[in-house]
């Protein structure tokens, strides 16, 4: 059985047990290798779900829509290692109950797609320690490199001209698991903290911001990327931030529950070299 | 026997229109995005692509304009405007959607009172459309009404040779014919065949959709809640949508002076209509995508008697989870058969 | 009216400077403010334009817009009052301004009163809290012209004492002998020394049971005395076309364009703020 039928069966037990009240997985999508979420709350619907090599967005941004896990109901959620991870966050962040949380773990290695045993977020700690070990490569390795080889001032231009494409659509945001914020500071206008305009500083400050209240908590699922329509390789800031923090702090997003926010705790031994 | 321009003489035009003053604009490839941009030569433009990834709407409605700037002084607070920048411009090269997403945007910005940002580059643009021999599976023009060789909107349509060397030239406004005239000496007669048109399949029908949007009690329907699910909230396709045109004003400055700002704004957002009082009249994200398919289809076309959408699909093309005018569309069309 | 105002003025967006010359504390954080025009064209064209009804942006430079209506008449265009309630970031820079200090005003924009279709009716205005304003230009506008109207019956009501506003103008409603004043706040906003009545609303109103016989009603309050006040003049015998109410909805450009401001297919910057009661249940009620 492939795996794609294994999670439909094991979605059509869940549903019809009552088990779950919905399970959040990927379906076809217009046109090609399109893949959408979809939310399948009865078991006769389970054969619209898909599994395969095509699904990479991260599905778990929508456990913390409004209301969804308020009735103490459990709901299933197709999720790669990144998705797994951003569950931690989102628990040790108290932003939503693991226990309501149903995985349905998969990773995908070149065209194979293959599941992850464990319905609890706890059961992946192994993987998620693994990814922390081997440091997996994202896409855009080169232009990484290339930006790495760059002087501060050719950095800054490449970012300038990257940043003036922004339209302050804020897709970037809103496909994040972690930006979850009822309010973003952008929504702030006592003071306008950040400028809604996408004139360049206002992309600067709103991409750069968005960065650091991402620091220590991106998992890298390149939701953001993918979903920015003007093509700015977004997630080279977020695993830039994500690599300084593993180095100052050794801090991994997302391996549990309880690990605590990096940037929102202070361990004796911290890094304090920003301090003159 | 018909006028023609050729590809390699398209150069020569862009010099010439260049000379008499006037900023050509066209699709390039600039930064990883395909987009409208200003020219040095005809060798920049991009003109293969079925279409732009940003809109044309940008060259008339831009995403951010200063209005006003402002200095407080003691007695009197001293305004200087800013009127968009002068000078005509030839946009050449766009697609008949886009073309089309302007002329349906006029009556609004012009609803009895004149918005003089969009109608004084208006009226200083000529738009010269490039009708369609090609087409993707997110392309809905003739599902509005549309066509890949529509000509609303455009002041000169031209049509693909289909031995590839150049278009056939169609002048449809005083606007374009004089444009047209300033090369003149660059275009020449000619029986070449004109290719084949893209054919674009209609993806819904769109009377039976504005029926269902028409009635009172599907305000209601729980169709809404499920056909945006999947909907994130984020202003992609309707900061690319060529006839979307919500804005918002903001002041940026101090007490000393400062900008009135006018920029883009979106129904998607979840705050876009949150009163002071925290009440919200659209709430919930379904509220919010209702808004933006009554609007469009039914609301807009009550007013100014033309859907606000041109069929551009960039709504599709470009949304994170795949969302879309067209899917939300063919679901109605269901419902009501 | 709009011709006019492009002559004067081609760029839409630009405000009128208008000085302080007076302010007013009505209420706990309500305060009116007295705006004198500061352009001579600006205040010919508002001297042409204004009806009634209609509302404008108010702003200061470096903190926005807001919307409120001109609470005052159509018979008293040398001015330009607003009343508003401080609870956002332009609302708190209005608050906080002084007389002499110059603010900017867009407008007159929206649709009117049709108070020529009142003369001769009997009026019935009722009001609640911060929303007396709006009620109070239409009030106005027929007092100053008194002989054109029948009976006047004012209904109005808060949450407490201190809430009500235009006391000095509820005083004079009180002493004229042909105006009507019926005055409430709700149970448990009364004062040790309160003369008036006591109750909500739409209860006050069923109790006063004024006749719907030529008679116009005109309503604004907040959504759910509304509701309520509806229902309590269908049950007098109110036709809802012969109801007049304002609504409000948030607003940046005014003109219709910004998208905003639509409750289903109605722009109330365009067609509103006046409708009809009638015109108002055609709406959908979930986008209100």
């Amino acid at each position: 059985m492939s795996i794609e039928e294994q999670y439909r069966t094991r979605a059509k037990e869940l549903l019809s047990g009552g088990a779950v009240k919905m399970v959040i997985g990927y379906a076809k999508g217009t046109a090609g290798n399109r893949r959408r979420p979809v939310f399948i709350s009865s078991p006769d619907e389970v054969d619209r779900l898909v599994l395969d090599e095509a699904c990479i967005a991260n599905l778990s941004g929508y456990l913390v829509s409004e209301g969804l896990l308020s009735d103490e109901k459990r709901v299933a959620v197709f999720l790669r290692p990144e998705g797994i991870r951003a569950i931690n966050i989102l628990a040790a962040e108290s932003q939503l109950d693991s226990e309501q949380i149903v995985i349905f773990g998969f990773d995908v290695s070149g065209n194979e797609v293959k599941a992850l045993k464990g319905i609890h977020v706890e059961e992946f700690t192994e993987v998620i320690e693994a990814i922390k070990e081997s440091a997996p490569e994202t896409t855009n390795e080169e232009l990484l490199e290339k930006i790495e080889k760059m002087s501060p001032q050719e950095r800054f231009s490449f970012w300038q001209e990257e940043f003036a494409k922004c339209i302050k659509c804020y897709a970037c945001r809103q496909a994040c698991p972690m930006c979850y914020c009822r309010r973003c500071i952008v929504d702030s206008n006592q003071p306008q903290w950040v400028n809604t305009s996408s004139h360049s500083l206002g992309n600067f400050e709103w991409n750069i911001v968005r960065a650091f209240h991402l620091a220590g908590r991106c998992v890298e699922c390149g939701n953001c990327d993918r979903a920015c329509p003007v093509n700015i390789p977004l997630r080279l800031i977020n695993r830039k931030m994500a690599q300084e923090v593993l180095g100052a702090f050794d801090h991994f997003a997302g391996m549990s529950r309880t690990q605590e926010p990096v940037l929102a705790s202070f361990k004796k031994d911290d890094s304090e070299t920003f301090i003159l | 026997m018909t006028k023609i321009l050729l590809s390699d003489k398209l150069d020569n035009c862009v010099q010439r229109w260049k000379s008499a003053g006037i900023t050509v604009i066209g699709p390039v490839q600039r930064a990883n995005i395909s987009t409208y941009a200003a020219v040095e030569h005809a060798s920049e433009f991009d003109l293969g692509i079925v279409l732009t990834d940003r809109s044309i709407k940008e060259l008339f409605f831009p995403q951010t304009e200063p209005m006003l700037r402002y200095t407080i002084k003691k007695d009197a607070i001293d305004t200087d405007e800013f009127m968009p920048p002068a000078g005509p411009r030839i946009i050449f090269g766009g697609r008949p959607c886009d073309a089309s997403g302007m002329a349906i945007d006029d009556p609004l910005f012009g609803w009895d009172y004149k918005d003089e940002y969009w109608f004084k580059r208006r009226n200083e643009s000529v738009i010269v459309s490039i009708a369609c021999a090609k087409a993707d599976e997110f392309c809905m023009c003739t599902s509005l009404n549309l066509s890949p060789d529509s000509s609303k909107g455009s002041d000169v349509l031209l049509r693909p040779l289909e031995n590839g060397k150049g278009w056939q030239v169609e002048e449809l406004t005083e606007r374009g014919r004089e444009a047209f005239t300033t090369i003149a000496d660059f275009l020449q007669e000619s029986s070449d065949k004109v290719a084949p048109l893209a054919e674009v399949e209609k993806k819904f029908d769109l009377e039976t959709c504005v029926d269902w949007l028409q009635k009172p009690e599907n305000f209601e329907s729980r169709f809404w809640k499920e056909i945006s699910m999947r909907c994130i909230g984020c202003a992609s396709c309707t900061y690319l949508c060529p006839t979307c045109h919500c804005f918002d004003i903001q002041d940026e400055g101090d007490t000393y002076s400062g900008f009135r700002r006018k920029n883009w704004d979106s129904c998607s957002f979840a705050l876009f209509t949150m009163h002071t009082s925290g009440h919200n009249p659209r709430s919930t994200q379904s509220a919010r995508w209702r808004q933006r398919i009554m609007h469009k289809f039914n609301y807009f076309p009550g007013k100014f008697s033309a859907n606000s959408c041109s069929g551009c699909g960039r709504c599709t093309r470009q949304c994170p989870v795949d969302m879309g005018i067209t899917e939300t569309l063919q679901e109605i069309s269901k419902l009501m058969q | 009216m709009t011709e006019h105002n492009q002559q004067t003025n081609p760029n839409i967006y630009k405000p009128a400077t208008m000085k302080i010359v007076a302010r007013h504390d009505e209420a706990p954080g309500v305060k009116t403010l007295r705006l004198e025009f500061q352009n001579q064209l600006d205040h010919e064209m508002f001297k042409e334009t204004y009806r009634t009804g209609m509302f404008g942006l108010y702003g200061v430079y470096g903190e926005g817009e807001s919307t409120f209506c001109v609470a005052s008449p159509e018979t008293r265009k040398d001015y330009i009052e607003c009343t508003f309630r401080q609870s956002g970031r332009v609302t708190s820079a209005l608050a906080n301004a002084d007389i002499g200090d110059l603010i900017t005003f867009r407008g007159p924009y929206g649709n009117r009163f049709p108070i020529e279709e009142f003369h001769g009716k009997n009026l019935l205005f009722i009001s609640g809290g911060i929303a007396l304003p709006p009620t109070r230009s239409v009030i106005w506008s027929c007092l100053d012209q008194r002989e054109k109207f029948g009976k006047v019956t004012i209904v109005y009501g808060a949450r407490t004492v201190a809430d009500l506003v235009y006391k000095h103008e509820l005083e004079d409603w009180q002493e004229r002998s042909d105006v009507e004043l019926v005055l409430t706040v709700d149970p448990g906003g009364e004062s040790p020394d309160w003369k008036h009545r006591v109750g909500f609303v739409p209860t006050i109103l069923e109790e006063a049971a004024p006749s719907p016989d030529n008679c116009i009603a005109v309503l604004c309050g907040p959504p759910i005395m509304i509701k309520f006040t509806l229902i309590a003049l269908k049950k007098l015998g109110f036709d809802e076309t012969n109801v007049y109410t304002t609504l409000e909805n948030r607003m940046k450009c005014g003109v219709g364009k910004c998208g905003r401001c639509n409750v289903g297919s109605v722009y109330v910057c365009k067609e509103g703020p006046v409708f009809t009661a009638a015109e108002v249940s055609n709406m959908p009620a979930a986008d209100l």
